[in-house]
């Protein structure tokens, strides 16, 4: 039996309080094909990382061929690890070439030389069977082959390692099965390939052995043969059996039809009819970059959509929205994924933020009284459980918990016929994560209209009527928040037909 | 292992005009060009004295150019220099004052010591300290313009050695004065830099996804260091150009400079950001511009009308960048579609 050519013993790494990779140990033959899988946050990408030298691990080592290497991304590269980010990181400025040597540029006493590095890259192009203009900037490539000419900048290092990060994500069926094949060809050569994805399906099709990952520890470290896609979601969720039932939605009626959307195309988004009704909490589930938060921003206007209509009915009156001032206008609130950078100025105080949407809510006439707008912030930020409820203190100050109440607490002033919500409680601590749960519900309860993205499966069917999961940018399947389980979710998700459905 | 190829890309054009096309379509100074063809143009037609006086044309691009030329170094990494108008100025007096004591050589030496010292200095506060080097470079521009006051007693140097001074205003090679040459040099110099040497090649990966850059081995700091040099010492030259041309230094000179040269890099079809541009580019932005303000000067346009004249074209060159029309397209067919559904309705 061969030794392991990537060996990575007991890593530890932790953020914050939070354990991202909790005493994980790791090892690839060569010639193998390793699936590291688990859901959204389960410390994948951050064991990648270490691998790579880009991130330091609290404790634990990474060995190549029974050696010992440093931690530092110069290190890894010499040993032989190449990564391919999940971010593309090419120049788009530059050419093919000049991207797959980048930063190896072979020189003469400083000179470039142009062909022998053309020449390397057009074997290397060669090797992975792709063929490509070598003198064409990347920004003329699709993204596709961005991908592609990625995976031939780390094959042109002569790797023993390579790992790949969801390197399908933005692929088509073709052009994945292209890239897989292209991996099965070079595990061939006596590469180790350490290959994350999502997607069960591809994970069946060419790896040998599974890693599986939940919470940042290892749950399974086993052989292809002998696990089944079944099996492989079971492990990955691992806890359907604790998700309390009782704090699920009852099933009800619901009021008038608030928002209509048909047929709704934008990037990433490919035609998705969509609607939720007065008193509605509608989840959309899915994994990172399924498209939903395109969707979400596509349907409300702040982003431009390519095709579709969207109307949103309030008090009564019908609204077709074209952008996103006319949807504030019919009633939207949006609580964006980034709160830091798009729901709140940091530097201004809770009172201002708060206000910033209400101007015309406390003042009519323009002129801004302060004791008005303290009052009017001070109420808002009482009905959200603001802790403490200091309105003149910068928003900066609150923990992301407490931030996410005052972006929510901001559009309450208007009161929201239609509220969106994206990753709610993403970074709360679990306190907090409750009574946003809370205030969420009762919002619906009130009579809002509320669509909610959620990668936190737990959350999704604590606080949806209904629950849409997004696959590749259109709609896999839909389930009532009674039928739905973490498991049906992530099956819808991960691409494996639902078992007996 | 069949080495099957299913996925091709690129050199599907064929023929010259096929391969005219991509090559063009890969440059970013497309747009650069059709400006200076239209102004070209409207210049023949207008003002052909400008080409007939090509010497005054040509004095004047170098003098926008050259500065322009050393901030595209900078620009291609996504940095700014505003420092150049007052190295540009203190360069200058140094110079002159250096040589009144000693002789031009020494004093030349020493202008362009101070353009590299300066440099240093805006590098080490923009790629050590991490300053936003718009903030770094515009301490510089203040401390600089205050130096080139103290150093000059706040009045213009006059340069001794006239003789140097009138000799260097005349044509050397041909019709070319050495400001012209020395404007050709130049650019010669760092485009063979940025396009054959492989520091150079990088400062564009630099500019153009800095983490990424990093990730794959690149010293971006160094390359950072070398982008500020090369800035920091052409303004030098252009500063030592300017005064021995002179035969004077003022303190006060190259206020105009900053904005020319920065006007020139955009037109040239150079972004900001970085990571995309040329120096070719550049080049042509300053003739683009140059040609503009003999034309106009010769038909007797006010200074204050030229600036607005440039204005506009700074402006169409910067909105008619294809992503920036993208985006234009983008949310004005959005716009009609949702107006066109509302009537529908």
């Amino acid at each position: 039996m061969t030794s392991p050519v990537i060996e990575a013993r007991n890593i530890v790494k932790s953020f914050g309080g939070v354990r991202a990779v909790d005493d994980v140990s790791v090892s690839v033959m060569p010639g193998e094909i390793h699936a590291v899988i688990g859901e959204n946050g389960a410390g994948k990408s951050t064991l990648m990382r270490i691998l790579a030298g880009v991130e330091t691990p609290d404790s634990g080592s990474v060995r190549i061929d029974g050696k010992e290497i440093e931690n530092s991304a110069k290190a890894s590269i010499d040993a032989g690890i190449s990564l391919v980010h999940q971010e593309l990181s090419l120049i788009p400025e530059m050419t093919v070439a000049e991207n797959i040597m980048l930063g190896a540029f072979p020189t003469n006493g400083g000179w470039t030389k142009t062909k022998e590095m053309k020449k390397i890259a057009a074997d290397t192009l060669k090797e992975i069977g792709v063929e490509v203009d070598l003198d064409e900037r990347i920004s003329r490539l699709s993204v596709a082959l961005r991908q592609f000419v990625e995976i031939a900048r780390a094959v042109a290092r002569k790797p023993k390692v390579l790992i790949l990060d969801e390197p399908t994500a933005t692929l088509t069926p073709a052009e994945t099965d292209y890239l897989l094949s292209m991996l099965q060809r070079l595990a061939s050569q006596g590469l180790a390939i350490i290959y994350i994805s999502h997607r069960i399906p591809e994970v069946f099709k060419i790896c040998n052995k599974v890693t599986i990952l939940r919470d940042g520890k290892l749950v399974t470290n086993d052989s292809i043969g002998d696990l089944t896609p079944d099996k492989v979601i079971d492990q990955m969720v691992g806890r359907e059996l604790h998700l309390d039932l009782t704090q699920r939605r009852p099933a009800r009626e619901f009021g008038e039809l608030v928002l209509s959307a048909k047929g709704i195309k934008a990037p990433k988004v490919n035609g998705i009819d969509l609607e939720v009704s007065k008193g509605q909490i509608v989840g959309l589930g899915g994994l990172v970059g399924a498209g939903r938060t395109e969707l979400l921003r596509a349907i409300i206007g702040a982003d431009p959509r390519s095709a579709g209509r969207v109307t949103i009915t309030s008090n009564g009156k019908k609204r077709v929205i074209t952008g996103y001032l006319s949807a504030i206008k019919a009633g939207v609130a949006y609580v964006p994924e980034e709160r830091r950078t798009d729901g709140l100025a940091l530097t201004m105080t809770v009172a201002e933020n708060i206000f910033l949407p209400n101007r015309k809510e406390v003042s009519p006439t323009g002129v801004m009284p302060k004791g008005k707008i303290a009052a009017f912030a001070k109420d808002l930020s009482e009905k959200v459980n603001l802790r403490p409820p200091e309105v003149t203190r910068e928003a900066g100050q609150y923990s992301g918990g407490n931030q996410q109440k005052i972006v929510i607490a901001k559009w309450l002033g208007r009161k929201p016929s239609f509220i969106v919500l994206d990753e709610p409680t993403r970074g709360v601590d679990v306190g907090a994560k409750a009574e946003i749960h809370k205030l969420v519900k009762e919002l619906a309860d009130e009579g809002a209209a509320v669509l909610v993205i959620s990668s936190d499966l737990p959350e999704l069917l604590e606080l949806s009527d209904l629950i849409h999961v997004v696959r590749d940018g259109k709609i896999a399947g839909t389930l009532t928040g009674a039928e739905a389980t973490e498991k049906s979710v992530m099956s819808l998700a991960a691409g494996e037909k639902l078992v007996g459905a | 292992m069949t080495n099957q190829t299913v996925i091709k890309v690129g050199s599907t054009a064929t023929g010259f005009w096929g391969k005219f096309r991509s090559v063009l379509a890969r440059r970013t100074e497309g747009r650069a060009v059709v400006l200076f063809a239209i102004i070209a143009t409207f210049v023949t037609v207008s003002q052909p004295l400008v080409f007939t006086a090509y010497q005054v044309t040509l004095g004047r691009i170098a003098l926008i150019g050259l500065v322009a030329l050393g901030l595209t170094a900078v620009i291609l990494m996504g940095e700014l220099d505003l420092s150049v108008a007052s190295t540009l100025a203190v360069s200058g007096v140094i110079a002159v004052t250096v040589a009144n004591q000693t002789n031009m050589a020494i004093g030349v030496l020493a202008a362009l010591a101070a353009g590299v010292v300066v440099s240093l200095i805006n590098a080490f506060f923009v790629a050590i300290v991490g300053i936003n080097s718009f903030i770094a470079t515009l301490g510089m521009l203040f401390a600089l313009r205050g130096m080139a006051f103290v150093i000059s007693d706040e009045a213009p140097v006059k340069l001794q050695n006239t003789d140097l001074g009138i000799a260097f205003g005349q044509p050397l090679l041909g019709p070319l004065t050495p400001r012209i040459l020395i404007f050709f040099l130049i650019f010669i110099a760092i485009q063979i830099f940025v396009s054959r040497v492989k520091a150079g090649r990088e400062f564009l990966a630099v500019g153009g996804n800095r983490q990424a850059a990093y990730d794959a081995g690149i010293p971006v700091k160094r390359r950072i260091f070398t982008g500020f040099i090369i800035s920091g010492v052409v303004a030098a030259i252009a500063g030592i150009i300017n005064a021995v041309e002179r035969t004077s230094a003022d303190p006060t000179s190259g206020s105009t400079v900053l904005l020319a040269s920065f006007a020139a890099a955009i037109i040239g079809g150079n972004y900001l950001k970085g990571g995309k541009g040329s120096i070719i580019g550049t080049l042509i932005g300053a003739a683009s511009l140059g040609m503009l303000q003999v034309a106009l000067t010769i038909s007797g346009v006010q200074i204050p009308i030229q600036e607005i004249f440039i204005g506009g074209i700074l402006l169409i060159a910067v909105i008619t960048d294809p992503s920036s029309l993208r985006a234009v397209w983008g949310s004005l067919s959005t716009t009609f579609q949702g107006i066109k559904n509302s009537l529908a309705k």
